[in-house]
């Protein structure tokens, strides 16, 4: 095969235009794959973001804010808004700083403390979506309560024997409605972050392999 | 311990880089994918390393986990839509540079390579590289037999791409 051999010749003299790369270029190279997934976590934190703001202004109209204003609502809903969006983008910030340090790293011992602090940011995060969402449940459903027996007692207070037990019982089935919606939304950022995290771990652990 | 194992790889990859480059350039069109495939060697070469014991020699090793590498990454990426600009290809090889009938048809080697599959790109590679058929067997993973007969498979191949 003559065009074969032709080509092997020319092949071997294309050898010096082949890129080359530096020592230190190599050595970052190998650290990669962490920068990556914790640039999607980065990347997912926005998304993440965007999507619930969209879903916010969607919702957000005349009839909602008239509806709030009746259940006393207007200024706790603007706060728990202002600071719930605040922290949420201190946390993309993190994820932004995790993301540009472990770029930055160049030793198994860097990157595998990073790996720990992203992690830990991302469990943190969970954690105050968990906790915020169930605050902000817990207090919208005490203002509408007390709003619903205040009008009840004012027009129609003989039809309405809400007694303890009556309250008791609400309260538990709202409990229960409450910590359902809770571990869903766990169940939901397990899945999405929880892949990476897994990976990530993988990484650590090849890493710690390494150091051994 | 690990640094120095670090070290080590490095300096033995800066030195046999073009083994990389040179499998890059068979498989992708385009600098982007080049540099990607690159830094897909470099890791998966990192991650085999410590259970390279220098029994073989370093090159002998790269061009095995390398090229599977790539194997296993063009395949994956074959499910998808497979569309090859074919004005792409020669990205590093100019077009004026093929001045005469020798280079011209240098060119068209190049892009009937393009239209092989995986293993065929491999075993061209490796003839390219000069190896024999008892290297390329031990590459591939594939009895020395297997080899000769399928690099005179990639041969037919090539020939009946070039004068269909």
């Amino acid at each position: 095969m003559d065009g074969l051999d032709l080509l092997k010749k020319d092949w071997k003299s294309r050898e010096a235009s082949l890129p080359h790369l530096s020592y230190d270029e190599i050595y970052k190279m190998i650290w990669k794959k962490s920068s990556s997934i914790v640039k999607w976590i980065f990347i997912i934190s926005v998304l993440e973001f965007l999507f619930w703001a969209v879903l916010d202004i969607a919702i957000i109209d005349k009839n909602y804010w008239k509806e709030i204003e009746e259940f006393d609502l207007t200024e706790f809903t603007i706060i728990s808004n202002v600071v719930g969006y605040l922290i949420t983008l201190f946390f993309i910030f993190k994820f932004y700083r995790n993301y540009k340090r472990i770029n930055a790293t160049d030793s198994a011992a860097g990157l595998m403390k990073n790996i720990l602090k992203t992690r830990k940011t991302v469990k943190y995060y969970i954690a105050f979506v968990l906790i915020g969402s169930a605050f902000t449940g817990l207090v919208s459903l005490y203002f509408i309560i007390e709003h619903h027996s205040l009008t009840a007692e004012a027009t129609t207070a003989a039809n309405y024997d809400f007694n303890t037990l009556a309250w008791i019982k609400l309260s538990l089935i709202v409990l229960i409605g409450l910590a359902v919606l809770m571990g869903l939304i766990w169940l939901f950022y397990r899945l999405i972050y929880g892949i990476l995290l897994k990976r990530l771990n993988r990484n650590y652990q090849e890493l710690k392999k390494l150091d051994v | 311990m690990n640094k120095e194992l670090e070290h080590q790889f490095v300096t033995n990859l800066e030195k046999h880089q073009n083994i990389a480059h040179k499998i890059c350039r068979i498989y992708t069109n385009d600098q982007a994918s080049h540099n990607d495939l690159f830094q897909e060697i470099t890791i998966q070469l990192w991650k085999a390393y410590p259970k390279f014991r220098g029994e073989a020699k370093f090159s002998t090793w790269m061009y095995r986990v390398a090229l599977n590498t790539a194997i296993t990454l063009y395949r994956k990426k074959k499910r998808g839509i497979q569309t090859q600009d074919y004005e792409s290809v020669h990205f590093k090889i100019k077009a004026e540079e093929y001045d005469d009938e020798e280079e011209q048809q240098i060119k068209l080697m190049y892009d009937a390579i393009k239209e092989l599959n995986d293993i065929e790109k491999a075993l061209v590679f490796l003839y390219l590289e000069d190896k024999n058929y008892k290297e390329i067997s031990e590459t591939l993973g594939i009895s020395e037999v297997n080899a000769r007969v399928k690099m005179n498979r990639v041969k037919t191949k090539l020939r009946t791409i070039l004068n269909p």
